[in-house]
């Protein structure tokens, strides 16, 4: 049996006859926090999505925890992967409580009712995020960090062991991008986020995963796998590479359309 | 449609909400048979509850008519508000409602078609084709959504509403060029009537609300998961598609066998779900059982108005709940 969480063996995801995603080869590890980076259209969204099984008709194959799954029944995959997507509100106006309590869903069957343990684990989630003082407002009234932090606690009462994040820090500001990812870290899961700061996925995950045009163009640790030559050439800016003087960690910094284009003028 | 429809932040423990309920049903179920052209005292109606009729015409008047009348009428005001519930979660669009699938526009059809029969079976055939009328637009609508994308809840709604035009389109028609007498008593049905209340009507009506009821509250932590979205709904192990033809079948029979027997009454599926929604908030089972009681006890009070506002005459409750759902309708779009 693979020692791999997840994993993708050659796979491709189309429509309309595009590739999206192109032969994608990915190994992720127990434990592991990978970033997904990219332009926009890149592939970043539907890679995720094939991986935990919104995307169903790829060619290639997915395994977790060394099963098929496509094999997998939807509920058991739930069990295992929780997914905080891109914001989303509803039309009616659910409190946070109503949001939280669904990450019981994968584990309760039609007749179950909620015990005092799941009531337990719901308010030791909402403790984790901070928002124990909230639980009855209405989740459409929250700040960005606030409803990404609610949906975290929701995957805690999922109880997953990996946690799959599309650009969470999409829309909020500098504190609150930190927050979510240092909030995501402390779950000690196995951690897979799309994002689009280059500093944020180096600063906080292990491993970086860069997709240009659907095809994985690096994978490796975010020292390696953030070169300049190639991310001038994906990202058409240009950039420098240094390290950040507060964490040490790999830092790019983008010049400016002018800059790139007079470069190349010249 | 993009705000989010308020809620109160405190809200009364849901144990005092049902007990309050509750009491509000037992007062309409006993009070309300009290009202009609005969005026019965609320102290003849409890001795007739509790012991035996002080006259026999009493007997007769609370038992054989009334009765079964109120009963008929909580009872599908019961399925109306569930159905109107049902949809509205399963579709999160809070202005749907069961007759949005062209049910009552299919079962005006059915109702129209009997015209052609003999005078004589058109009483008895009228509910049994109302029901296969609403059955065929339900079909329609049901293998429309199988055909294509049906992936998009706007393409559920799309469909109902195109469906119930054209059905209604060939009412109209037939309306027109056929018999002036049948087509006036195809009419004043679709204006919605309890007067058709009896133990025939019970025994079709009861069952499929109490097994609708039974599969929605079973169903209820599923449905909880289609609030948010489609995909947040996938992603905690649930069958979207599966569970939202579930639900639309569950709405489908509840309207029909009502609409079969009671005619059109239209709005107490938008109403009803946003009433009682600011009391026991937007999760499923919570909001199922809650508002299938106050539907209940709404269409039972809106018979007494249909039955004592006019003297002599009954006004049809269609006319009443359309009249009362506009103006909700206009007051919920304003609040919007």
């Amino acid at each position: 049996m693979s020692s791999f969480v997840l994993q993708a063996k050659q796979l491709t995801w189309s429509v309309n006859n595009i590739d999206v995603v192109k032969q994608v080869n990915l190994n992720i590890n127990a434990g592991e926090t990978v970033a997904i980076v990219g332009p926009n259209g890149a592939g970043k969204t539907s890679l995720l999505k094939c991986l935990y099984g919104e995307h169903i008709q790829f060619t290639g194959d997915i395994y977790l925890n060394g099963k098929s799954l496509t094999a997998l029944p939807k509920k058991e995959i739930a069990q295992q992967i929780a997914v905080v997507s891109q914001q989303s509100n509803s039309v009616f106006n659910l409190t946070v409580l109503d949001i939280v309590a669904m990450g019981l869903i994968p584990h309760k069957g039609l007749f179950d009712l909620n015990t005092d343990e799941d009531r337990s684990r719901i308010n030791q989630a909402l403790v984790k995020v901070d928002l124990q003082h909230k639980q009855d407002q209405q989740f459409n009234t929250l700040s960005g960090g606030e409803q990404q932090r609610v949906l975290i606690a929701r995957a805690i009462v999922q109880s997953a062991n990996i946690l799959i994040m599309d650009e969470p820090t999409n829309h909020l500001d500098m504190y609150y991008q930190h927050q979510i990812l240092a909030l995501a870290k402390q779950l000690n899961i196995t951690l897979l986020i799309t994002i689009h700061d280059l500093n944020l996925a180096a600063q906080y995950c292990d491993r970086m995963i860069i997709l240009h045009e659907g095809e994985i163009v690096a994978d490796d640790i975010p020292e390696h796998a953030l070169n300049q030559e190639q991310l001038a050439s994906i990202f058409k800016l240009n950039c420098i590479i240094d390290k950040n003087p507060f964490t040490q960690k790999t830092r790019v910094t983008f010049a400016g359309i002018n800059e790139f284009y007079g470069e190349k003028n010249e | 449609m993009s705000k989010a429809i308020k809620l109160p932040t405190k809200k009364l423990p849901f144990t005092w909400l049902m007990l309050i309920i509750i009491s509000i049903v037992f007062f309409t179920l006993v009070s309300s048979v009290g009202y009609g052209v005969a005026e019965i005292g609320y102290q003849a109606v409890w001795q007739c509850v509790t012991q035996s009729c002080e006259k026999p015409i009493y007997d007769t008047i609370l038992w054989q008519v009334r009765f079964p009348r109120m009963l008929l009428g909580f009872v599908a005001g019961f399925g109306l508000a569930l159905a109107g519930a049902l949809m509205q979660n399963v579709t999160r669009n809070p202005l749907a409602d069961p007759y949005l699938f062209g049910i009552v526009a299919g079962a005006g059809l059915g109702a129209t078609l009997t015209t052609f029969l003999p005078e004589s079976v058109q009483v008895f055939s009228l509910p049994l084709a109302a029901f296969l009328g609403s059955m065929l637009a339900v079909v329609i609508i049901i293998l429309i959504l199988l055909q294509s994308n049906w992936r998009r809840i706007e393409h559920l709604l799309l469909a109902g509403v195109a469906v119930s035009f054209l059905l209604s389109s060939i009412t109209s028609f037939i309306l027109y060029t056929g018999d002036a007498f049948s087509s006036n008593r195809v009419i004043f049905w679709l204006m919605g009537s309890l007067a058709r209340a009896d133990a025939t009507a019970l025994l079709w009506i009861l069952p499929v609300v109490i097994i609708s009821t039974t599969i929605a509250m079973i169903l209820g932590r599923q449905l909880d998961a289609l609030l948010l979205s489609d995909e947040s709904a996938k992603t905690l192990g649930i069958h979207v598609e599966k569970l939202r033809l579930i639900t639309l079948i569950l709405c489908a029979a509840i309207t029909a066998v009502i609409v079969s027997y009671c005619g059109g009454i239209s709005f107490i599926g938008l109403m009803i779900p946003h009433i009682v929604r600011p009391f026991v908030g937007i999760t499923s089972s919570k909001l199922f059982i809650t508002t299938g009681l106050i539907g209940g006890c709404f269409l039972v009070w809106v018979d007494v108005i249909a039955r004592t506002a006019l003297d002599g005459q009954e006004i049809p409750i269609g006319v009443i709940t359309s009249a009362l759902g506009s103006l909700f309708f206009l007051a919920l779009l304003r609040k919007m």
